[in-house]
């Protein structure tokens, strides 16, 4: 069964790989996209596998905090179906990227500027919380796999399970102002966020219990949790309608009236009937992506598109099959129910008699408590820097843009931190305090690499005697310009090259952030070195990350700027001290 | 087992790594393929006369103030560069169109774009009034860029950065006059660009742009003044589409400088904006009645 | 959407919480309860909300989130976890739909999501929840709910 399975995965991936390396060549002119309508079905596709991503965690980790009994072998496979799919899911915005080397630069980080302009992007948000949701995803599996075997494992188990409950709802609650917080009219919507959550599960419910049919399970609670919320997307998609005018029929026929064919009890009871009332979900609800990502309509599935679709299913096909065999013999353990297995944990009553904690007496929240305080911690600092980047700049911002980064930062510390504390506490005090300093030492030297060492920084340019450098009296080895050249030379280096190369011709501190490789070091050595000529084609025909110059500076001009560097280079450099004294005007 | 499991591995990988190097993605600085013959010019004027017969329906405008300092903090107290266009003197030559193309290395599209109707042309005719980007003062584009790359200079001006942009098209959609153009094709590659001014850079493939109110003759300007000394105001300072309008209907000039030829024609004249767009502060007005 | 009109929305959330989790607890039967209040909430909000206020997009979802606080106040047990859930909710739908809103121009709502942020994060420090507190956080949700 599994062997069968897998060559219709393998049969689905194979067009599907031609059609993703045709759409990287080609870039974003492959699929159906063109300058009406900027995003397509990779997008669509992201959307869609991202709402599956939920599912698995969403249902393990609710189930686990509700007290919903679910057997461990499903809520395992339902957390591997979950990564399997977020796997697919990151791919597709990558690949619908123009410039897909640039990708990196959607991180909330400074670039050269130091502006942090682009926090008030939701795909920036999008990009953190997927990060933060993929690890955390990974360690909830790592630690639910083990908790069976490990005590440790088992006491942090329950705590991550709090920890990623609401972090599951931000991913898709981010994805969901990705539409929401812009100005197409067809993706208006406050209500968006609820409405992709519901989305999102709803077809993340349909993908496990096609899992779970597969296997030859069954689970009922699941097969009415799908029937609600088929009525509550069918909600949502009349209330759409009723505000926008906009409904796709084919969607609501797959996704909305079809499932209540479950009513039936000849469908309801046969695996067939399952397996299709869920695919059927399924298509249903890719569809409403689809239809809802093309702004102004479909314009008709290239073949592209449609490989795209068939990459997606098998690429989590087959990604899903041979991570299930290689768990296999984990999976199929001692069949253990949820709820009794730990003994290290507090007992927990059978469902009948609850038992009442005080506030914040839980034993989780005992757990979480100093993670939590952690994250909050970095996140409050966070917040504080990009602040303070944001104002130093001049961009106009408000609060609103900066709380969807509060969630991925807490909880990543919180997870990290969580994870950290049984290790910290096995190895004991002193091992603890060891570990905490490197971690510190490796703090700050990431730090230093990515503040960048400072360079002298440019100020006013002091010669060797320390006075400030007086044009009109330069020795007669510069003779070749006159003091008058010189006075220009200074002032089109300082107006257009002192930007990057500093007005002392040193390295300009702020470019180690942004721009590898970094310009050269210029001394005095290096410049005989390199030559004047090719310095002079440098300036005018652009390097790396200079543009060129050549209609905007004339050759002579570029000639006296390279003899005026050299000049700059034979200046010893002073420390701060002296510049600032000198009253550092520039 | 063993072998047939190896074997099986070894076509799927080959199978993978033969069906994705149906296409490498070519680096854009990495040789060229062959290049095909340049464009001639009256490809361009020919491009530029389709675009117009397409068939466009007017934009709803509506009153605006006369646009003053950016609201943004840190904004300057001097400069903020905007455009007027006179609709009542405008006759929908399309001579503007072809100026800019000219002045920005703006590159042909191909044949299956050309016939829905999208090019890359910064101008467009809209019901024969020109359209271009408007310079909003609280761009719902710079807002959605995820990397920054759309940003706005103190001066008023919603500047590029093509080696920022990232590709994501996030800013074009939310546009909600769709002002932006997206580089679907190597233009250079493809035969479709001919660099017509060496002062602007030609775009790479996957990159948003738009009018950048001839930003490079603004700069030249402002490093010239630098080097000489004094305020810049950006006086003397057009944009190619104004100089190439035979009626001076497109009038450049700078919103906070009293002197400046644009606030002394548009201070007579009743000022309007794109209905979408009137509520972002925009820098380019249309002007109607009101002599 | 006038006072008088979110009055009545406030009402009716508290008529229908008194449908909720009554009795055998079945989910397709509180599933379709839930589906029938956010359907009368969206009808009521279409009846009586201006079509050109941006605001009732989410008006329905918040009143079913106003509905869930309320009856949280007659579950059986566990009931300050499900009552920081609901009230979790609520926040939720403010917060995101207001972020939503706020980029489109409309003023953000701070008052309000700061208020339910700040008796949700109250509400995990409750031990037992006597009938008066009950009370108590039911004025409050419809305090917020009128004056914010």
């Amino acid at each position: 069964m599994v062997r069968i399975l897998f060559i219709v995965f393998l049969c689905l991936l194979a067009p599907g790989l031609v059609s993703m390396g045709y759409s990287l060549w080609q870039g974003p002119a492959a699929w159906s996209v063109d300058s009406g309508v900027f995003w397509g079905m990779p997008i669509s596709l992201f959307v869609f596998w991202i709402g599956l991503a939920h599912a698995g965690t969403l249902i393990s980790a609710i189930f686990l905090v509700l007290d919903v009994k679910m057997e461990r072998r499903t809520s395992i496979l339902a957390e591997l179906a979950t990564l399997c799919a977020l796997v697919v899911a990151v791919i597709f915005p990558l690949m619908h990227l123009g410039v897909i080397q640039n990708f990196y630069m959607v991180a909330p980080y400074m670039e050269s500027r130091g502006s942090m302009a682009n926090v008030c992007s939701p795909l920036v948000w999008d990009f953190c919380c997927i990060l933060a949701y993929g690890l955390l995803s990974v360690v909830y599996l790592v630690v639910h796999v083990l908790a069976d075997k490990s005590a440790v494992a088992a006491s942090i188990h329950r705590p991550l399970a709090w920890l990623l409950f609401p972090m599951v709802l931000w991913v898709h609650t981010i994805v969901s102002l990705d539409f929401a917080a812009t100005f197409v009219p067809a993706w208006r919507g406050a209500f968006f966020p609820i409405y992709f959550i519901v989305g999102a599960v709803f077809s993340g419910l349909a993908m496990v219990n096609i899992m779970l049919c597969a296997e030859g399970y069954r689970m009922r609670q699941l097969e009415k949790l799908m029937l609600v919320g088929s009525w509550f997307l069918g909600a949502f998609l009349l209330w759409d309608f009723a505000l926008k005018g906009n409904l796709s029929v084919t969607v609501l026929v797959f996704a909305v009236l079809l499932p209540q064919l479950m009513f039936v009890s000849a469908v309801r009871e046969s695996t067939l009937g399952r397996v299709l009332i869920s695919s059927s979900i399924i298509v249903g609800l890719l569809l409403e992506r689809v239809f809802l990502v093309f702004p102004s309509g479909v314009m008709g599935f290239g073949w592209v598109d449609l490989g795209l679709i068939c990459f997606g299913f098998g690429l989590f096909g087959v990604i899903f099959l041979v991570a299930r065999l290689k768990l296999s013999r984990v999976i199929e353990g001692e069949e253990v129910l949820m709820g009794e297995v730990e003994e290290t944990v507090p007992k927990r009553p059978a469902t009948g008699r609850f038992s009442y904690f005080a506030p914040l007496t839980t034993p989780e929240f005992r757990m979480l408590r100093f993670p939590l305080l952690l994250g909050i911690i970095a996140c409050t600092l966070f917040l504080v820097w990009v602040v303070g980047c944001l104002e130093e700049n001049g961009i106009a911002f408000s609060d609103a843009n900066l709380v969807p980064l509060t969630c991925p930062i807490i909880t990543t510390v919180a997870g990290i931190v969580l994870c950290l504390r049984p290790l910290v506490m096995h190895i004991g005090k002193v091992g603890g305090a060891v570990m905490v300093a490197l971690a510190a030492l490796l703090g700050v030297l990431a730090g230093m690499v990515y503040g960048g060492v400072t360079s002298v920084p440019s100020g006013a340019v002091v010669s060797s005697t320390g006075d400030m450098l007086d044009v009109g009296t330069l020795p007669d080895s510069t003779s070749t310009l006159d003091s008058v050249a010189i006075i220009r030379t200074k002032a089109v280096f300082e107006a257009r090259c002192a930007g990057c190369h500093g007005a002392d011709g040193r390295l300009n501190e702020k470019f180690v952030r942004e721009y590898y490789p970094v310009p050269q070091n210029l001394d005095v050595s290096r410049m005989d070195a390199l030559g004047e000529d090719s310095l002079v084609n440098v300036i005018l025909n652009g390097r790396t990350n200079m543009n060129p110059y050549a209609g905007r500076i004339s050759p002579q001009m570029a000639r006296g700027l390279v003899r005026y560097m050299r000049l700059l280079a034979e200046t010893p450099a002073v420390d701060n001290a002296a510049t600032q004294n000198e009253g550092g005007d520039e | 087992m063993g072998m047939d499991r190896r074997e099986f591995i070894k076509w799927c990988s080959l199978l993978a790594v033969g069906s994705m190097l149906g296409g490498c993605r070519k680096l854009p600085f990495v040789g060229d393929a062959a290049k095909k013959d340049l464009p001639s010019l009256k490809m361009f004027e020919a491009e530029v006369r389709r675009a117009m017969s397409k068939p466009s329906h007017r934009m709803e405008l509506v009153r605006v103030p006369m646009p003053g300092r950016l609201k943004t903090p840190g904004a300057s107290l001097e400069n903020r560069f905007g455009m007027a266009i006179d609709l009542d003197a405008c006759d929908g030559c399309g001579k503007c169109i072809l100026a800019c193309i000219q002045e920005n290395n703006i590159p042909l599209v191909t044949e299956d774009e050309a016939a829905k109707g999208r090019f890359m042309h910064w101008i467009e005719m809209r019901g024969g009034v020109p359209f271009m980007c408007a310079h909003c003062g609280n761009a719902p584009c710079e807002r959605a860029c995820p990397t920054g790359a759309a940003n706005h200079t103190p001066d008023g001006l919603s500047a590029m950065m093509y080696k920022r942009c990232t590709g994501s098209r996030y800013c074009g959609a939310n546009c909600p006059e769709h002002a932006r153009k997206f580089n679907f094709n190597d233009a250079v590659q493809q035969g479709l660009s001919l660099k017509f001014n060496d002062k602007v850079p030609v775009r790479s493939k996957g990159v948003m742009e738009k009018c950048s109110l001839c930003l490079h003759r603004l700069q030249d300007d402002r490093l010239e003044v630098k080097t000489a000394g004094g305020v810049w105001r950006g006086r003397g300072v057009n944009t190619a589409c104004a100089e190439a309008c035979p009626k001076k209907a497109i009038v450049f000039g700078n919103w906070l400088d009293p002197d400046s030829p644009l606030v002394k024609v548009a201070r007579r004249r009743d000022l309007y904006a794109p209905a979408d767009l009137a509520g972002f502060d925009p820098s380019i007005v249309y002007m109607m009645g009101g002599k | 959407m006038t006072p008088l009109m979110s009055s009545l929305a406030c009402v009716m959330a508290l008529a229908q919480a008194f449908f909720l989790w009554r009795g055998k607890m079945h989910i397709l039967k509180e599933g379709l309860l839930l589906f029938g209040f956010f359907c009368i909430s969206c009808v009521f909000t279409l009846l009586v909300g201006s079509p050109d206020d941006p605001q009732i997009e989410h008006y329905p979802l918040r009143m079913l989130a106003l509905c869930l606080c309320f009856s949280t106040t007659s579950l059986p047990r566990y009931r300050r976890r499900y009552l920081v859930m609901a009230q979790a909710f609520w926040l939720w739908v403010e917060l995101f739909g207001g972020i939503a809103l706020a980029y489109r121009g409309i003023e953000f709502a701070w008052a309000r999501s700061l208020a339910i942020f700040l008796l949700c994060c109250c509400s995990t420090l409750l031990s037992r929840i006597s009938k008066e507190m009950e009370f108590c956080l039911m004025v409050f949700w419809i305090a917020i709910w009128i004056l914010f």
